[in-house]
């Protein structure tokens, strides 16, 4: 038993020792988690306010009201202002998904009594833009009526929200960005450092050694964990500081984040151990963490998204994981199961992979 | 000259198809793309909804009635209230909507309400819901403001009065929506030839010097702007060889229709964005050393070209500094370019995304060529 801790011991010097000789790699580690957070960012950023030209041909108080009531239209619009002929431009290009033109005399006839018709020129280039626009604009319509407590209007909706506050869009993503960033960094991290030993042939001399032969991998994939779990905790601060999302429980968002650098370490071991080769792993991690990130209440609730996409997400941990950090940053619940649960699924997902990777290894290392 | 060329790009093309993991990795994060496409085509658009009516009167009804006609907003369960609160607590659906008791009494007064309790654990799909909701109020007393007002109505010159004082004459610019996963698939095929060009240029360039072969190649009989040209077009063809295939069955399965025409400027796109990313992968491989740190540098400067260049974004909606960052990136005029060949009627604007491309290609070509010169020699 000691021999083995000390050949772990060894293991894990011996890997510290590696990374220390190739910067660039935990560099670029460092780099994708971060990239992460600034790929969901940007994604956030188009979920709302379409950018959208307004042509105001009235200058009236009236339009003003509308206006405001347009642009206040749930984070719907992004408002332009800018003359007519520069807007169809602007639309044709695409650089525009709708323009709205207030026509002249719009004020007075509103005063009046009439019913006034509001062009509305529409990019109907992505069906799910021109819906957002087409939703949007009855609210602002409603929202304006009745605010001016304009007679007949019959019916206005009642709102009752079962959070006490509306968590942006951005915020919500970059702490599921954070699963995905353990999946990616700990997932490649351990991957390589395996399959470096069955590329270089060292596998196959532990094997022959007198110690247990997988004492020395699992002591290297302890110190990528350990790397990994760094290259985490800047990104969380990086969470906090540049987002301002400060964690309400953080010892949760701590073992949250603990547990899916055991579970992806351990997923990068079963890899590393199949593929046996270091080029394909960080293309392999990558390219497989993207759907399942998706797929796991990252954007919204899983089941808000069908009985079939939300029973598959069960198969994957970044579901347990995502639903664990969204409860530790902003106290919300994703999931229809509670956070303790889980938690406890995080665990035992964790110990479920330390086995299968444990086997895996062995095979790999005895064939 | 030309044989020599052809030589090389044979040659690289023959280490591609013996290196199945290298093809693979290139391969791996568009078809990952792919599949999220796919997942997340499932889950824009319409938003779960529980339905309870309360109310048994004929404006109760005419309320119901327009919620379910709005079928492509929402994904409605009509049910009791206990069942709805259970569906809502399980997260079976995101709001339940609820005509409550006396509905046709409080219309009558124009004092009415419409309930709508709403899970907004993020704001996103929760605007979705309240959007749509507001949609079905306005409907009840302004018909024309609802689904029928978008189809036909002041747009064709009929205006209904209404109590808001407002209507809404729509004009789409083209005749059909785009659905979202024709809108997404360009992009990824942009994925496919960047991570091919980018991450198969550079593990070329980066086995040359690793493997010591560089020596060897500055030592043959040819000019080294030839064995360069070689490299690039062995990277270029690699990049037709996978897009040809994903084309094809994109343009078989009715996913990329141009118009008619437009096939030579979507094509010229193409070889414009594969030569550019042959450029930024043959800088890379010379600059880095050792195919492990290459293949994690390609894989994360293919993943900001592709979303920079507003790969899985829209730019115009992004903030003012950021559409300057995204301005600087070559990815950014594929798309852009893309996009207008397949969904809009002209070609407006391609003749600077191609001007663009072809500047850019120019530059990563030659600053790639000086780079893999320099690391052969070394």
């Amino acid at each position: 038993m000691r021999i083995a801790a000390a050949a772990a011991w060894a293991g894990m010097r011996a890997e510290a020792l590696q990374l220390r000789r190739s910067p660039l790699v935990v560099g670029l580690a460092c780099v994708q988690a971060i990239t992460f957070l600034v790929l969901v960012s940007l994604f956030g950023l188009t979920g709302s306010r379409a950018p959208t030209g307004l042509v105001d041909l009235d200058h009236s108080a009236l339009a003003e009201h509308l206006v405001a009531d347009i642009s206040a239209a749930h984070h719907s619009f992004g408002l332009h202002r800018m003359d007519g002929r520069t807007a169809d431009a602007e639309l044709r290009r695409g650089n525009l998904a709708a323009v709205i033109t207030i026509p002249a005399g719009f004020g007075a006839a509103v005063v009046r009594g009439d019913t006034v018709a509001i062009p509305v020129a529409v990019d109907n280039v992505d069906a799910d833009l021109t819906d957002d626009v087409q939703r949007a604009l009855p609210s602002a319509i409603t929202a304006f009526g009745q605010e001016l407590g304009l007679a007949n209007i019959r019916l206005r909706p009642a709102e009752l929200d079962l959070v006490d506050h509306d968590t942006d869009f951005i915020p919500y993503l970059v702490i599921s960005a954070l699963a995905l960033d353990a999946l990616v960094v700990s997932g490649v991290l351990a991957a390589l450092a395996v399959a470096r030993e069955f590329e270089g042939g060292t596998a196959r001399v532990l094997a022959l050694s007198p110690v247990h032969p997988l004492a020395p991998i699992a002591g290297r994939v302890v110190t990528t964990g350990a790397v990994s779990l760094v290259a985490l905790l800047i990104t969380w601060a990086l969470v906090v500081v540049g987002y301002g999302v400060t964690p309400t429980h953080p010892a949760e968002m701590a073992l949250g984040l603990a547990g899916c650098v055991v579970i992806f370490s351990c997923v990068g071991v079963a890899i590393g151990t199949l593929i046996r080769r270091t080029l394909p792993v960080t293309a392999l991690v990558f390219g497989v963490a993207l759907p399942l990130y998706i797929d796991s209440g990252s954007l919204e609730p899983e089941r808000f998204d069908g009985n079939v996409i939300w029973a598959l997400a069960h198969f994957s941990p970044v579901y347990y994981a995502v639903g664990v950090l969204e409860d530790a940053a902003h106290g919300l619940r994703v999931t229809p199961e509670p956070a303790w649960l889980d938690m406890l699924a995080l665990l035992a997902w964790a110990a479920l992979a330390i086995m299968v990777a444990w086997r895996v290894l062995r095979r790999g290392v005895t064939a | 000259m030309i044989r020599s060329i052809w030589s090389l790009a044979r040659l690289d093309l023959m280490l591609w198809r013996r290196s199945p993991w290298a093809v693979l990795s290139a391969l791996i994060p568009p078809l990952g793309m792919a599949l999220l496409l796919a997942v997340l085509t499932l889950s824009v658009g319409k938003q779960p909804v529980a339905l309870v009516v309360n109310a048994n009167g004929p404006s109760a009804q005419q309320m119901a009635h327009v919620i379910e006609g709005d079928t492509e907003a929402y994904a409605l369960t009509v049910t009791d209230a206990r069942s709805a609160a259970q569906q809502l607590h399980d997260q079976q659906v995101a709001a339940v909507v609820v005509i409550p008791p006396g509905f046709d009494d409080a219309v009558a007064h124009h004092d009415a309400t419409l309930d709508l309790t709403l899970n907004n654990v993020d704001v996103d799909f929760a605007d979705d819901i309240r959007r749509t909701v507001a949609r079905s109020v306005a409907e009840f007393d302004a018909p024309q403001l609802g689904i029928q007002g978008e189809l036909g109505g002041p747009s064709k010159g009929f205006l209904m009065p209404n109590p808001y004082r407002v209507a809404v004459a729509e004009n789409d610019l083209r005749i059909t929506n785009v659905d979202f996963l024709r809108y997404q698939v360009l992009p990824a095929l942009v994925l496919l030839v960047l991570s091919m060009g980018v991450m198969g240029t550079a593990l070329l360039s980066a086995r040359d010097v690793e493997r010591g072969t560089a020596r060897h190649l500055v030592l043959a009989p040819v000019p080294s702007w030839g064995l360069v040209s070689g490299r690039f077009a062995g990277g270029l063809l690699a990049s037709f060889i996978v897009l040809a295939p994903a084309l094809v069955l994109c343009t078989l399965t009715g996913v990329i229709s141009p118009p008619p025409g437009h096939w030579p400027a979507l094509l010229a796109l193409f070889a414009a964005t594969a030569l550019c990313a042959a450029g930024i992968g043959a800088t890379l491989g010379a600059w880095i050393r050792g195919a492990r740190t290459v293949a994690m540098a390609a894989s994360i400067v293919a993943t900001y070209l592709f979303f920079l260049g507003g790969g899985f974004t829209t730019i115009a909606f992004l903030p003012v500094w950021l559409r300057a960052i995204a301005s600087a990136i070559p990815v950014r005029y594929a798309i852009e370019g893309m996009r207008q060949c397949l969904f809009y009627p002209d070609l407006a604007g391609i003749p600077t995304d191609l001007a663009v491309l072809a500047v850019t290609a120019v530059l990563c070509v030659g600053l790639g060529a000086r780079s893999v010169r320099r690391s052969w020699s070394v």
